[in-house]
């Protein structure tokens, strides 16, 4: 790779955990309009909480479920995003997750009825996909939303079972070869 | 007596090849480095696997931001790599008013030799003549035939991975082996070099072992295994650095003594005899200070550094430093240019659709210069080469989805998509300068280096077309979606942004206009060389490291031949 190719693969990866005062700013008033958040104080404990891990794992592993390959929840993706929160990011780093997460919350009660993380699998998958669409298709819709899936994915892709047994992952090639078949490599290299 | 026959200031890029040949030519050679060791076996973090890092790999966020503020924007940033950068909180430098300078580098045995990007390119005769021919700068003193067995010399050590080409603009290296096109990049080269028949795309030349040589191999370096974490470090010495090339060789000769910690704050002077007596230093933990003599001293601390230890070298005699009777020392301060960059996705074909790559090459593709060469250029002078790549998509979190049909559309090779981003020459220019600043002090009590550097119209206008020619390259290629910095008002990068800072003591011809002769010896003082960027009188577009090893090798021996004959 050139210097200048590995400069867009490290400005993609900044970005999934970019957080703007902007950003911060839109998904507090978000969860406004999602619900009653905006009157109620958000939690400031540094680890996420057992109801908010629950989230984060309930959504990680509807985006990434468990298939004849781990799912994120298998690969440990929740934990890792408890260490980015606890170890990694900071204050505004958790504000910005926490409001976030709220929102999210929010939504589902008022579509779903109760918590995301209690619903049945094919409930979570519908009301998520509806919900995902909208974020791509919609400018500023829940920009903390698209952050977190870029966080999932990373967190998973680079997880031992994501890398190895999802992707195809060789921690050393030892050749090159340019033009090869797709039928000989059919899948996605993991890094 | 004096401690040492040559002391070299520096122990990177271009230190490394003085220490080498100067050890093989029998001096004893000391290598003055101001940070602290480099250990391959605890420093270099290659062998770790993605799963291994905590927090996906992120330097914790306030410590990136209070610590290392303009370090951190380099494009290999990440925790287990930020050790080899310096801290800025610790390294403060200053801007003149108006101005930005962004300067990256580290402190460590192997200096950048350990974080270059490997892209190694040979100025030509036209870039050689380049000051002669349109009148900026001051004329080189040497030409393309002096610099090309030097560049024989250093590559057959260092090993360049390349093919042989034939182009007056971009001559050819002693070349290892090629890392071959994708078949993505066959057919971009295809289809751009049908539409300009006169540009060419070529594979990238970089200082990667592709197949290391029984003369590499005996310095314990081994052929790359195509793994791309060079930037970690690399455990099988690979890439040509310091650490798995010169100075293993200067220190098999028995003639090298490396002292590291040890901060050069200037140089030793006899008026009466016009020499340099050596260097005083200060060690970085305790601050003691101690004088190192030697017959010979070498300055190749990086074009900024060496630029200041000489301006830091005053006496009443020498009230503007050391060998800066014509005033250039720190002036004509070059970078490369950038600012024009693009990608898009190369529509699928049959053949596209069956094929994918295997590896992880560190390298890419090159489009050697053709505007003010084979075509005319749009209100500039020199030229501008592109890098860049042509690859199938990953796996990307940052698109709509959910569930198995989402895992499934990153389980399989996306797309193929070209990059490509240019870099500029930017022209010498006295106004373009670093100088000690004049009040405020480092914690070794040492003046802050003070930067006044701007883009000016030349690189202006160059950057413009390089981005129009970016798009115009994009769509020869047959790339849809394209994504340039035509989307945006086009800005030349800010100074130093290519971390390829040179020029600061220029040679030249005239004593009265430049700071070395053709020996890379200063014009003022017979036994002081300087070798590494400052010495380059003009900047080409080319990536530079391989022309400061070729005229760090020619320095040297030829200071070894003047020392041989007593003339120093």
């Amino acid at each position: 790779m050139t210097d200048f190719m590995l400069m867009q693969r490290r400005d993609a990866l900044k970005s999934l955990l970019a957080i703007s005062a902007a950003g911060a700013m839109a998904a507090c008033v978000g969860e406004g309009k999602a619900g009653d958040a905006g009157t109620k104080r958000l939690s400031s404990s540094p680890k996420l909480l057992p109801a908010e891990m629950a989230l984060v794992s309930a959504v990680a592993q509807t985006i990434i479920p468990k298939t004849d390959t781990a799912g994120a929840v298998e690969a440990g993706v929740p934990a890792v995003i408890q260490s980015l929160f606890t170890e990694w990011g900071d204050d505004n780093f958790r504000s910005y997750w926490r409001a976030g997460l709220d929102n999210l919350e929010q939504h589902f009660l008022k579509s779903g009825g109760q918590p995301f993380a209690n619903m049945t699998s094919s409930q979570q998958a519908n009301l998520l996909g509806k919900y995902d669409a909208k974020a791509y298709a919609e400018q500023g819709f829940d920009d903390f939303y698209k952050s977190m899936k870029s966080t999932i994915a990373t967190a998973y892709y680079m997880s031992e079972p994501g890398a190895t047994e999802e992707l195809a992952y060789e921690a050393v090639p030892g050749e090159w070869r340019g033009c090869v078949p797709l039928s000989e490599f059919p899948k996605t290299w993991a890094t | 007596m004096a401690d040492f026959d040559a002391i070299v200031v520096g122990s990177g890029m271009s230190g490394g090849w003085v220490a080498k040949e100067l050890c093989e030519r029998g001096l004893k050679v000391c290598v003055i480095e101001r940070g602290k060791s480099t250990i391959p076996t605890e420093d270099y973090t290659d062998m770790m696997d993605p799963w291994d890092y905590p927090n996906l790999n992120k330097v914790h966020e306030s410590e990136e931001k209070d610590h290392y503020a303009i370090q951190s924007s380099i494009y290999n940033w990440s925790a287990d790599t930020k050790h080899w950068w310096v801290k800025d909180s610790e390294h403060p430098y200053e801007t003149a008013e108006g101005t930005e300078y962004t300067w990256r580098r580290g402190y460590h045995v192997g200096g950048r030799s350990l974080m270059w990007a490997r892209q190694s390119y040979r100025l030509s005769a036209i870039d050689i003549l380049a000051n002669k021919t349109d009148g900026h700068g001051v004329d080189w003193p040497i030409r393309y035939e002096d610099l090309a067995p030097w560049y024989d010399h250093v590559e057959e050590f260092a090993g360049i991975s390349g093919q042989a080409e034939g182009l007056e603009i971009l001559p050819d290296s002693k070349f290892l082996p090629v890392f071959e096109f994708t078949c993505g990049e066959e057919l971009a080269r295809d289809r751009i070099e049908a539409k300009f028949p006169t540009r060419r795309m070529i594979h990238g030349r970089c200082a990667n072992l592709r197949r290391a040589t029984p003369e590499q191999q005996a310095l314990g370096r081994g052929s790359c295994q195509v793994r791309n974490k060079c930037h970690k470090g690399c455990s099988f010495g690979a890439y040509f650095s310091s650490v798995s090339a010169t100075l293993p060789a200067a220190e098999r000769t028995g003639n090298l003594t490396l002292m590291t910690d040890q901060i050069v704050a200037e140089l030793e002077y006899n008026g009466d005899t016009n020499r340099v007596t050596g260097v005083r230093v200060i060690n970085r933990n305790t601050k003691a200070t101690k004088t190192v003599t030697a017959n010979i001293v070498f300055l190749n601390a990086s074009a900024i550094a060496s630029a200041l230890i000489l301006q830091n070298s005053k006496s009443a005699e020498n009230p503007n430093g050391l060998a800066n009777s014509s005033g250039m020392v720190g002036r004509n301060l070059m970078d490369h240019v950038g600012g024009a960059w693009g990608s898009g996705r190369i529509p699928m074909t049959p053949e596209l659709t069956e094929k994918t790559t295997y590896g992880r090459r560190p390298n890419g593709f090159y489009i050697p210069r053709f505007r003010n060469h084979t075509e005319e250029g749009d209100g500039y002078v020199r030229g501008f080469g592109y890098q860049g790549g042509v690859h199938r998509g990953g796996w990307s979190g940052d698109k709509s989805g959910v569930g198995k049909d989402f895992k499934a559309s990153n389980q399989t090779p996306g797309d193929w998509y070209i990059s490509m981003g240019a870099f500029g020459e930017i022209l010498p220019d006295e106004r373009n300068r670093v100088t000690p600043h004049p009040t405020k002090k480092d914690q070794w009590g040492l003046p802050l280096p003070l930067f006044d550097a701007r883009m000016r119209q030349n690189e202006i206008n160059l950057i413009k077309q390089a981005s129009k020619d970016t798009v115009e390259l994009l769509k020869a290629a047959g790339a849809v979606d394209i994504r340039s910095s035509e989307d945006y008002d086009v800005q030349p990068s800010r100074p130093g942004n290519a971390i390829h800072e040179m020029g600061t003591a220029r040679m030249g011809r005239d004593p009265k206009t430049s700071v070395l002769n053709k020996y890379l010896q200063s014009h003022d003082i017979p036994n002081l060389f300087i070798s590494d960027g400052s010495a380059m009188t003009s900047a080409a577009c080319q990536n530079p490291s391989l022309t400061y090893m070729a005229l760090s090798a020619k320095a040297a021996n030829h200071a070894a031949d003047f020392y041989e004959a007593g003339e120093i």
